[in-house]
């Protein structure tokens, strides 16, 4: 497959690396195959003369095990990327999607990734425990069986004590746990995050990163992460992607090889503040182009 | 002379007893009394609340036979109401053809008058409690299916995506996400229902019935006995009263998540 990939996800610079930085874990090795490919992705809504073009020619390239952050303005298109990826939103014919080196048509990756959208989107009317479970009860597994496995787990989410709690008695940063939790419980490659974190105070933030980071480095799933904070998306992943606005399209991507386990602290590191200003420059000249673009358009 | 309200109304008791509706109830037979003493209003507009409370305790066996059989028809109307209502909310909602065909039928339903419905009914149903059951209904199904409707309408499209994401369809999406988000609408619907159909069980009865609290109204106007027919009307009003109680503690205990949320 794909001749036109490796290229078009541009090779960062990468002078901007720590010292002793180890490969980054459990990626790139170039011999496996990608667990998510997008190969020229567009979508375009509503017809010719007043179409808009959410996203545009997108490719990337996600490998097994790899925690790659997304990071863009508001309003580029990051969330109709995942939508498509999540298989909520077909793309326009013109690309495809290719999960684990299959195409995949309309709605055939539906069930293929552990999705979290911004919002945690619990249901009122079950508990922390039957919140948790619901993507499994989905797929069939039995009540029982199913709040026996996410009952064990609940400690390791920081909700130990919490499974018959509603979530209106939940802290903001216990609800977004409960809602990573399901995300877990429905155990596939890929997992999607769209700014699990957002609405989160910044000392919550910081928390559930570092607790994000450690669930990853012990359970290993892929994982790509939206996220419109830079600092976020530096700290957590191995590569960060940055998508300009208007229309969306992937405009580079850098590869963090920071070490890792990461320290919150990383964040002062002149590594850190190398990396970040590199890419607040690629994003500002990206936005300063999108508000031009607004305003000859006004 | 009066209730609570004095002494001890610094107790927490008291004060929750002042805001009970049990409270207000009392508090406008007392005003009631009181008022048509002081003003000496004529009974012909309005007896004093004593003289409607001796007039139902002479004729008690007949008004609780009647209350009962009024009860009945309410409530078999109500609950026949209800589950087509209900039935009816969830295919408009999934089968748009249906809505787009027959819900404006149920609409022109709803416009014409109950009681000149109530003529027909009598000649199809003849004099029975069906006959009554069937107006009592008739009155129900309507705002049951306007709100079922629209709560399963106003599903959250985000909680749809995620479902979808987990790979669920059709049934699945149903029981567990579109029915409990609905139900805080279907409710407000089966509260409408219920007040509507005791409106029609009483008109049902104008139509030929022996018992019931349509039937002493019907005989009270006849016979120009102004006190009976407020003893009918106190006594709907308690039965309204009692229905719409109920429904509201059914719906704390199935959907109590709604107040705190």
């Amino acid at each position: 497959m794909s001749e036109s990939l490796a290229e078009s996800v541009k090779a960062a610079p990468m002078p901007l690396v720590n010292e002793a930085a180890p490969a980054a874990p459990a990626t790139a090795s170039p011999a496996t195959q990608p667990l998510l490919e997008l190969v020229n992705v567009w979508k375009r809504f509503g017809e010719a003369p007043r179409q808009t073009v959410a996203v545009s020619s997108v490719n990337l390239k996600i490998e097994p095990g790899e925690f790659v952050t997304l990071v863009g303005p508001s309003g580029c298109g990051k969330s109709t990327l995942f939508n498509m990826i999540a298989g909520l939103l077909a793309p326009d014919s013109d690309g495809s999607v290719l999960f684990g080196g299959a195409a995949q048509r309309d709605g055939q990756l539906l069930g293929k990734v552990s999705f979290m959208p911004q919002r945690d989107l619990l249901f009122p009317w079950r508990t922390v425990l039957d919140n948790a479970i619901l993507a499994l009860e989905v797929e069939g597994v039995p009540r029982r069986q199913a709040r026996e496995r996410a009952e064990a787990m609940l400690p390791e989410f920081g909700l130990g004590g919490f499974g018959k709690h509603y979530p209106h008695q939940l802290s903001g940063g216990m609800r977004q746990r409960v809602a990573l939790m399901r995300t877990f419980l429905f155990e596939r490659d890929l997992l999607l995050l769209d700014e699990p974190f957002g609405a989160l105070d910044a000392l919550t933030r910081t928390r559930m990163q570092q607790w994000l980071l450690d669930l990853w480095t012990k359970h290993r799933r892929t994982v790509l992460f939206i996220t419109h904070d830079i600092d976020e998306a530096i700290y957590l992943g191995d590569r960060v992607l940055v998508m300009t606005a208007r229309p969306g399209t992937v405009k580079s991507e850098q590869r963090i090889a920071l070490e890792r386990p990461r320290d919150p602290a990383i964040v002062t590191s002149p590594g850190f503040v190398a990396i970040k200003r590199h890419l607040l420059d690629e994003i500002e000249e990206e936005s300063r182009k999108s508000f031009l673009q607004e305003e000859r358009q006004a | 002379m009066s209730t609570a309200a004095t002494g001890i109304s610094m107790a927490a008791g008291a004060r929750a007893f002042l805001r009970s509706p049990l409270f207000a109830a009392l508090a406008l037979a007392l005003v009631w009394e009181l008022a048509v003493q002081a003003f000496r209003i004529s009974p012909r507009y309005l007896p004093a609340l004593s003289a409607v409370l001796r007039d139902a305790w002479s004729i008690w066996p007949q008004l609780l036979a009647s209350f009962n059989r009024t009860l009945l028809e309410t409530l078999l109307g109500f609950a026949a109401g209800a589950a087509f209502g209900c039935l009816c909310g969830i295919t408009f909602s999934y089968v748009r053809l249906m809505e787009r065909a027959v819900f404006p039928l149920f609409v022109v339903s709803q416009t014409v008058p109950v009681v000149a419905f109530g003529a027909l009914i009598v000649i199809w149903f003849g004099n029975s409690l069906l006959a009554k059951v069937v107006t009592a209904f008739f009155l129900t199904f309507f705002p049951v299916t306007v709100n079922t409707l629209h709560g399963l309408a106003s599903c959250d499209p985000q909680r749809i995506a995620l479902m979808r994401s987990f790979g669920a369809k059709g049934p699945t999406m149903f029981f567990k996400l579109a029915l409990p988000s609905a139900l805080p609408q279907i409710l407000v619907g089966l509260r409408l229902g219920i007040g509507l159909s005791l409106v029609g069980s009483i008109v049902g009865e104008w139509f030929g019935e022996t018992l019931g609290l349509g039937v002493m109204l019907i005989e009270a106007m006849n016979s120009d006995q102004i006190v009976r027919i407020w003893v009918v009307i106190v006594a709907c009003g308690l039965m309204g009263a009692l229905l719409y109680s109920a429904l509201t503690l059914i719906e704390r205990k199935i959907i109590w998540w709604r107040a705190e949320a």
